[in-house]
């Protein structure tokens, strides 16, 4: 049976905003911004994706690919949450609604795709790597009259062509692959990093190879060894679709470490990649969430230009445009008063 | 009136004493200490919860400044409360009234309070042997009862859900005058929908029936009623923030306006979230408490692997514990032992989260199953 290889789909990064963000823009606003419309660094952070199991069916319930901003995104220490990745991101408020419909979009992306394309192109070391593939961009016009916020995210993805795609066997549960020791052991080596590592490299070990070891992506750049796994913190939990950030890893990848990746005497780059879901407690059943797959980019053009970018968030309604946090029932005093009667 | 009556808690608040004593088996109530006994143990147990510091100028100063509040994000919530359903209701409704209001009501509550309140131990844990299994008779009744009382309310439950879910009308035209531009804007990404969007959401679940929420939970700690307090803040499947109303979805009919309000969180400046009234849940706990005491006692008696102790002291053993405070090395050594030596204060919050679990129903905040 040859079949089409099938192309590599990624879940896309879906915003999550608590409202404690909005009450710090709201102070931020009014105390510190007041009508500059300049660009401020925002930090936020995702968690490998989680699922739950529906008690009435019994089946499992992928959760959202949530990139989530809270109260403290303004801050430059922010703290992200245990096991979280941290994002740094730009933000840009507009003054007016007419303005921020008005906004330049292309060229706010543009600018960041371009910035975030050099610094992976580019000859510097790769060790924050993280920083740069995880960047994203969120337009915003605060009502601050009716509490209502307007904002748009972007996350750019470099889109390859052609695409990548999985190799017959697909995506698969880790445990066919790796022992539960080692599983165990691969765990607690992301868990008790002080930083989760949000892209890393993974070796077996020389003396012991049912034993792995977690090496930042930099190593790449001295490693000899042939069998290696590219692995990273999977936001998505959707069994057929890893999350976002492997786009932009698998370009820098493809980009910067081009040979490595590359089957001698073919034309195709092929990765093993790790989608690490398990950052929580270890299964009881012992039952990964963690998936296993190679995937494979045929190499026809070289990639010195830069690719294009994708990755502005969809509406509710799936329509390409701007969402809509409503917070007065949350924070008009006179709502609130109605409400508590 | 309403900020009448939330001045007036904010200075009962302020004028009720710490308590400085441990009453968590007579009554139900914690200490700040034990508070932060329980939180270190939840947190070390199960990592989702983490500790808050909060905003500085709504720090308490009987909690360490790391350590106001406990805080899980995520919680999924699959159904609506309303949604759920039961059998005999009406039966467990009653059983419900006796169990919120200690033994005033009706027949089959008098008789499941009073066994418990009057004896020691074993007929009790004959009847229901183990800890875990006495958790879902818990949360039976009221479940059940919320779903009685949502079939019988007009108001709160059956009507929210059709307005809620609807955006607002001048939403819309704004969104689709940004449409054109926003299409021309990301020209490339037409290409995206091939390559996620639209594959995963046709796929995913959600698109057929369920809309699965997700909400941050907080915990306090209530320095009038002496009891951790829960707060809930919700966002709906796109990771909107959801709306007083639809927020009541998802909790019982029963409970609604009357337990669980929207209040000034405590621990901010100007956030709102969803309270769920701790005025009764010292009485609950010390319910459930003593059901799991006793039947911890019982199966240590079964077992005889260790001598039975009798209620007193524990109590002082509880006591000393927390004096030495080390709670967390020792739980974390002693996995097996503790449950043999009965419920310790270490527990209070996981069994919280249980009692919890029965306002809620549908809000998963109970990931202690493995207990």
């Amino acid at each position: 049976m040859t079949s089409e290889p099938q192309i590599v789909q990624f879940t896309p990064f879906s915003s999550l905003v608590q409202p404690s963000f909005w009450h710090s823009l709201t102070k931020l606003k009014i105390d510190v911004l007041k009508l500059s419309q300049d660009e401020v660094p925002v930090t936020a952070s995702y968690a490998a994706g989680r699922s739950v199991t529906d008690r009435e069916t019994g089946q499992d319930v992928a959760l959202g690919c949530n990139l989530i901003l809270g109260g403290d995104a303004f801050e430059k220490t922010a703290q992200v949450p245990p096991h979280s990745v941290k994002c740094v991101g730009t933000l840009k408020n507009y003054n007016t609604i007419e303005e921020f419909k008005d906004a330049d979009k292309p060229a706010l992306f543009n600018k960041l795709a371009d910035e975030m394309w050099d610094e992976i192109s580019s000859a510097k070391d790769a060790s924050d790597v993280s920083e740069i593939l995880n960047r994203f961009l969120l337009i915003t016009f605060a009502d601050l009259k009716k509490y209502r916020y307007y904002y748009w995210f972007a996350f750019p993805a470099f889109a390859a062509k052609p695409a990548w795609t999985l190799d017959p066997s697909g995506w698969q549960g880790v445990e066919s692959t790796f022992t539960q020791e080692a599983l165990s052991n691969i765990q607690s080596q992301i868990t008790t990093s002080t930083n989760t590592p949000a892209f890393f490299v993974l070796l077996s070990n020389a003396n012991d190879p049912s034993r792995f070891e977690i090496h930042p992506l930099s190593s790449l750049e001295s490693l000899s060894d042939q069998d290696i796994t590219v692995g990273f913190i999977d936001p998505s939990a959707h069994s057929d679709h890893p999350g976002w950030p492997l786009r932009n890893l698998l370009a820098f990848l493809a980009s910067r470490f081009r040979t490595r990746f590359t089957t001698p005497g073919s034309q195709h780059l092929k990765v093993r990649v790790l989608c690490w879901r398990d950052t929580e407690a270890v299964p009881v059943s012992g039952k990964w969430k963690s998936r296993l797959g190679t995937v494979s980019l045929s190499q026809s053009q070289s990639t010195l230009s830069r690719p294009s970018a994708v990755g502005w968030e969809k509406n509710p309604q799936g329509k390409l445009a701007p969402r809509l946090a409503d917070l007065a029932p949350m924070m008009d005093p006179a709502r609130l008063a109605d409400q508590a009667v | 009136m309403h900020a009448l009556q939330r001045n007036y808690w904010a200075v009962r608040d302020y004028l009720s004493p710490v308590l400085k004593e441990s009453k968590f088996k007579e009554h139900g109530r914690i200490t700040p200490e034990e508070f932060v006994a329980a939180g270190d143990f939840l947190t070390y147990k199960f990592p989702v919860w983490t500790w808050e510091k909060g905003d500085a100028s709504k720090a308490r100063d009987y909690l360490p400044t790391e350590k106001q509040y406990l805080v899980t994000r995520g919680v999924p919530c699959l159904r609506r409360a309303a949604s759920l359903a039961y059998t005999d209701a009406d039966e467990d409704a009653e059983r419900l009234l006796s169990f919120a209001e200690g033994s005033a009501a009706s027949g089959a509550g008098d008789e499941w309070v009073e066994t418990h309140t009057g004896r020691t131990s074993v007929r009790d844990s004959a009847d229901n042997a183990g800890v875990i299994d006495d958790i879902p008779d818990l949360d039976g009744p009221s479940d059940s009862a919320t779903n009685a009382m949502a079939k019988m309310s007009l108001a709160s439950g059956g009507n929210a859900p059709a307005g809620g879910d609807t955006p607002d009308l001048d939403e819309i035209p704004d969104m689709e005058e940004e449409l054109e531009e926003a299409d021309e804007a990301t020209a490339a990404p037409p290409k995206v929908p091939p390559k996620g969007t639209a594959a995963i959401d046709s796929e995913s679940s959600r698109a057929n029936l369920l809309q699965v929420r997700t909400y941050d939970v907080m915990i306090t700690y209530d320095k009038f009623y002496q009891t951790p307090a829960i707060w809930l803040l919700g966002y709906d499947e796109n990771g909107t923030p959801l709306r007083p109303p639809q927020i009541f979805e998802d909790v019982p009919a029963d409970h609604a306006f009357k337990t669980v309000t929207i209040e000034p969180f405590m621990h901010s400046t100007s956030l709102q979230a969803a309270l769920v009234h701790p005025c009764k849940h010292a009485s609950v706990m010390k319910k459930i408490i003593e059901r799991m005491n006793n039947s911890v006692i019982e199966d240590q008696r079964k077992s005889g692997t260790s001598s039975p102790k009798d209620k007193d002291s524990k109590k002082k053993w509880s006591l000393k514990r927390l004096a030495s405070g080390t709670k967390d090395d020792k739980s974390a050594a002693t996995g097996e032992e503790e449950e043999v030596e009965g419920i310790r204060v270490d527990y209070y919050l996981v069994v919280f989260l249980k009692f919890i679990a029965s306002i809620v129903p549908t809000i998963e905040v109970d990931s202690t199953t493995s207990f």
